[in-house]
């Protein structure tokens, strides 16, 4: 990769060109938004012409608006469902929220990538040798990334424009287009914030966990506000909730793209402004260069694991304690309209639940998610260690790479059984100070269950590892976005059924609303300690990669 | 049994379709001190990864003290430390941390000799990693190897990034493994270094061990240097048998003879030659002699500079 940019910076005429980062920053997300650009637009195509041969009459759609039409748990998910009889009013139901949400990932990871990874890999000092300074260098990065945004845009919007003009469909260009807009609004503001959240950090790392932190907050408020009508305008207080509130094809709000462009360009400011008072590869937040030994931890490698991922951990924790209380908290208003229609109730009474239980079977839906995004970056951390050569050090001594392999796996399991608990229990105390009327022995029994879909693809991700190193953190947030995305897609739309099986969060009872169901957790649970056994097996017998 | 610190026995390794060690024998006995000269490209990390462990072999095997060095990875490390030529540590880690750290994983550190290693490397143990300069990590990285006093030193150009008063500890250091009966394999570009430290030096070439041996074996072995100064004009010694890298400089000539120098003194004769000089090469130019033909033989080595 080095050698790729330093041919394109020689290419001109021997010297250095002094657009050149903006030029090879655009060339990276160009290509990385007209990917993204695909999977957005046709993600949005097969919805909106699946619910259109699915759902051909007025009853049927009737039928899809009295299960999904108030489901607040659905509801709080992804957003109200308003005009769930209407082509259009279906796909910015079901596309609106899951793709704003991916673009916002998108957006984080490849600023935070372009931006201040290409810095810390030293490229931007190859580049710049003097032509330019560290504030035209951040603008420049930024207009490349603006240009990979562009891209994003006409991409997924000639799909959805050609698929919206269709008769059977009945979006319309501008509706189609506001759509699109609306998708990649998630991705600009993101990519705005992950630039400028390069900008107060030290490492690429930080930079993206600082703006993940902002996007789970505004995941949060919005499901909040979309969870009780009374909360309604702590939409306002949310970037996600600017976009719903733009409610393309339903009753279309352009006012929210105010708070949109404003967020975006003060962003943008403020990255270019820092950028210049800061040393290249230094943090403007303040960052401590010596300090006394820490010992403790130190005495082996998985004191040494838990000593590094120790900052990842304490915000993934404060994250999970801080969503299970107000998951708990809302549990009941939730409940109540759950149960309101009386065949419903009849069900979960059959099942010996009450409504907040009810609810909480779909919300901790959410936390199982969440634990996957553990496993996976736990695959990340341990790739990182040995890409960067630090695992040699360890490698070198008298540690075996079975011992070391092992040791992270099973640490990794027990964060996930912590985290699981930990969910379990936060959502179990916000309900409990609520008198929300959700038992204690259930829920535990419900914290565990969301716990094998993360173990299942910690196993897969470690065997990915093992046998091919440098694409296994790809293969596994792959496999995660993956099962999130027919999860999302699935249950509503009939999508061939051994294409929902291989969603991983798909297999897990809706615990407490239901059972947990022991045995498929134990299924789960047995094919990832196998994979990992594989992984175990493959990494003791392979070299080691750099990147 | 184990009278060698370490023994390859034909390793191989490949990359793809490219060869970077072919069936090379080895052999560093116990207390020797054995230098790896070549070219870049040319293998040495290679050698080193492989006998660590960090790479598998793709046919061969290598011991140290006698224990294999893929089945018996955990015992033979217990004995043996590891310095590479470039330092990637935990950044978040300062110095101290680090050595406390590396010498648990380690199991073995002589604490006083860390503390004075620690002094004669001028080492800020309260920093931490990411605020050190490159050499200042390679510092701690050599401090970390040195301080478990393993039987075994193996360097895959650890001076690099050094000053040359640092550069100079080091070598206080390897003399200081040298008294105590530790071996080492080192790995170098720096000749000197090579020259001062090393009982033995193995040149390797395009994956090839081209030659072995003590120094003075080395000049033995392979060419002599004339230098030749003429009254007329210079003759044509290209085509001498035994010379090589003739280099005409005005009046005068040099040159490499191997073999029999009969042919060249009847043609300086025939030419009128007026000073003779002739001396045993130096390292740099044997090692140049080597190098030179592998930049003709290996197109690596002739991009890598
Ligand atoms: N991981 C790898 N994948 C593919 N080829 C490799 C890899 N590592 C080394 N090589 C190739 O193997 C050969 C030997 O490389 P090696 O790093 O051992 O050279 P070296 O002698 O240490 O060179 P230097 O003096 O530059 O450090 C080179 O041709 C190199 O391109
Ligand atoms: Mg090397």
């Amino acid at each position: 990769m080095l050698v790729e940019v330093q041919s394109e910076a020689s290419s001109d005429s021997g010297a250095v060109s002094s657009t050149v980062i903006a030029r090879v920053t655009a060339r990276k997300a160009v290509r990385s938004g007209f990917g993204w650009g695909l999977v957005f637009g046709f993600y949005v195509a097969t919805q909106a012409l699946a619910y259109a041969t699915s759902y051909p009459t007025v009853a049927s759609r009737e039928l899809l608006v009295q299960e999904f039409g108030s489901n607040p748990g659905v509801s709080a998910l992804v957003g109200p469902a308003t005009q769930l009889d209407t082509v259009p009013g279906y796909t910015a139901w079901k596309c609106l929220a899951v793709l704003a949400i991916t673009a916002a990932v998108w957006g984080i990871l490849s600023s935070t990538r372009l931006t201040r990874g290409e810095e810390d890999a030293g490229r931007w000092e190859l580049l710049l040798a003097g032509q330019t300074t560290r504030r035209g260098a951040a603008t420049q990065a930024l207009v490349g990334m603006g240009a990979g945004l562009v891209v994003l845009f006409i991409t997924s919007g000639v799909i959805i424009v050609a698929t919206g003009r269709r008769s059977d469909i009945g979006m319309g260009t501008s509706g189609a287009l506001f759509l699109t807009l609306a998708i990649v609004a998630g991705a600009a503001m993101f990519s705005a914030l992950g630039a400028l959240a390069g900008q107060l950090s030290s490492t690429r790392r930080q930079a993206s966990g600082y703006a993940s932190a902002l996007l789970g907050a505004s995941y949060a408020i919005r499901m909040v506000a979309d969870s009780d009508t009374s909360l309604g305008w702590l939409r306002w207080l949310s970037p996600l909730g600017w976009i719903e509130e733009l409610r393309p094809l339903t009753r279309p709000n352009p006012l929210a793209l105010v708070p949109i462009a404003v967020l975006t360009a003060v962003a943008v400011l403020f990255t270019v402004y820092l950028a210049g008072r800061r040393d290249l590869g230094a943090s403007t937040l303040p960052d401590r260069s010596s300090s006394k030994a820490h010992l403790r931890l130190l005495s082996g490698q998985a004191g040494l694991a838990l000593r590094l991922m120790r900052p990842t951990l304490v915000s993934w924790a404060a994250a999970i304690i801080a969503y299970g209380l107000l998951l708990g908290s809302i549990a009941k208003s939730g409940g109540k309209i759950m149960t309101s229609s009386p065949s419903m109730q009849l069900v979960f009474e059959r099942l010996g639940v009450t409504g907040a239980e009810a609810y909480l079977g779909f919300a901790l839906l959410v936390m199982a998610m969440a634990l996957c995004f553990v496993a996976a970056g736990q695959i990340s951390a341990t790739r990182a260690e040995e890409s960067s050569g630090r695992l040699e050090y360890l490698l070198v001594r008298p540690l075996s790479r079975t011992s070391w392999l092992g040791c992270r796996v099973a640490l990794a399991t027990g964060i996930l059984v912590a985290g699981g608990l930990l969910a379990g229990l936060s959502t179990w105390a916000g309900a409990a100070a609520n008198h929300a009327g959700v038992r204690f022995s259930p829920m535990i029994g419900a914290s565990i269950n969301v716990v094998p879909p993360a173990l299942l693809l910690l196993g897969v991700g470690v065997a990915v590892y093992g046998a091919l190193p440098r694409v296994a953190v790809s293969v596994t947030y792959a496999v995660l976005v993956w099962s999130l995305l027919v999860e999302i897609t699935s249950g509503v739309v009939n999508v061939n059924h051994w294409m929902i099986d291989t969603s991983m969060f798909h297999q897990m009872a809706a615990a407490p609303s239901v059972p947990v169901d022991w045995t498929t957790n134990a299924v789960m649970v047995a094919i990832g300690a196998l994979s990992a056994l594989l992984g175990l097996g493959a990494f003791a017998r392979r070299d080691l990669k750099g990147e | 049994m184990a009278s060698h610190a370490i023994e390859t026995f034909a390793l191989t390794k490949r990359f793809g379709d490219t060869e970077a060690l072919k069936d090379l024998d080895l052999e560093v006995s116990e207390g020797e001190v054995v230098g790896i000269l070549g070219p870049n490209g040319a293998g040495k990390t290679t050698l080193i990864r492989l006998l660590l462990g960090l790479l598998m072999p793709s046919a061969g095997r290598a011991e140290i003290f006698g224990l294999d060095c893929h089945s018996q990875t955990v015992e033979a490390h217990r004995r043996l430390a590891y310095v590479a030529g470039e330092s990637n540590l935990w950044p978040t880690l300062t110095g101290a941390e680090t050595l406390y750290l590396l010498g648990q994983v380690q199991g073995r550190v002589d604490t006083q000799y860390r503390e004075v290693l620690v002094e004669r490397f001028e080492l800020d143990v309260t920093k931490k990693v990411r605020a050190l300069s490159k050499g200042n990590r390679q510092k701690l990285s050599l401090v970390a190897a040195l301080m478990t006093r393993a039987d075994l030193l193996v360097l895959d150009e650890p001076t690099s990034g050094l000053d040359p008063l640092m550069e100079q500890a080091f070598r206080t250091c390897i003399a200081e493994a040298r008294v105590q009966g530790q071996s080492v394999l080192l790995s170098s570009h720096i000749l000197s270094e090579v020259e001062v430290l090393c009982d033995r030096i193995g040149i390797l070439r395009a994956g090839v061990l081209v030659e072995m041996g003590t120094l003075a074996e080395m000049r033995h072995l392979s060419a002599l240097t004339v230098e030749a100064t003429f009254d007329g004009a210079v003759p044509d010694l290209s085509r001498v048998p035994g010379v090589t890298m003739v280099e005409v400089l005005g009046s005068s000539v040099k040159c490499q003879v191997s073999g029999t120098v009969e042919p060249l003194l009847r043609v300086l004769a025939d030419s009128g030659v007026r000073e003779l000089l002739s001396r045993e090469p130096s390292l740099e130019e044997l090692f140049l002699a080597h190098y030179g033909s592998a930049t003709t033989g290996q197109s690596d080595a002739s991009n890598a500079c």
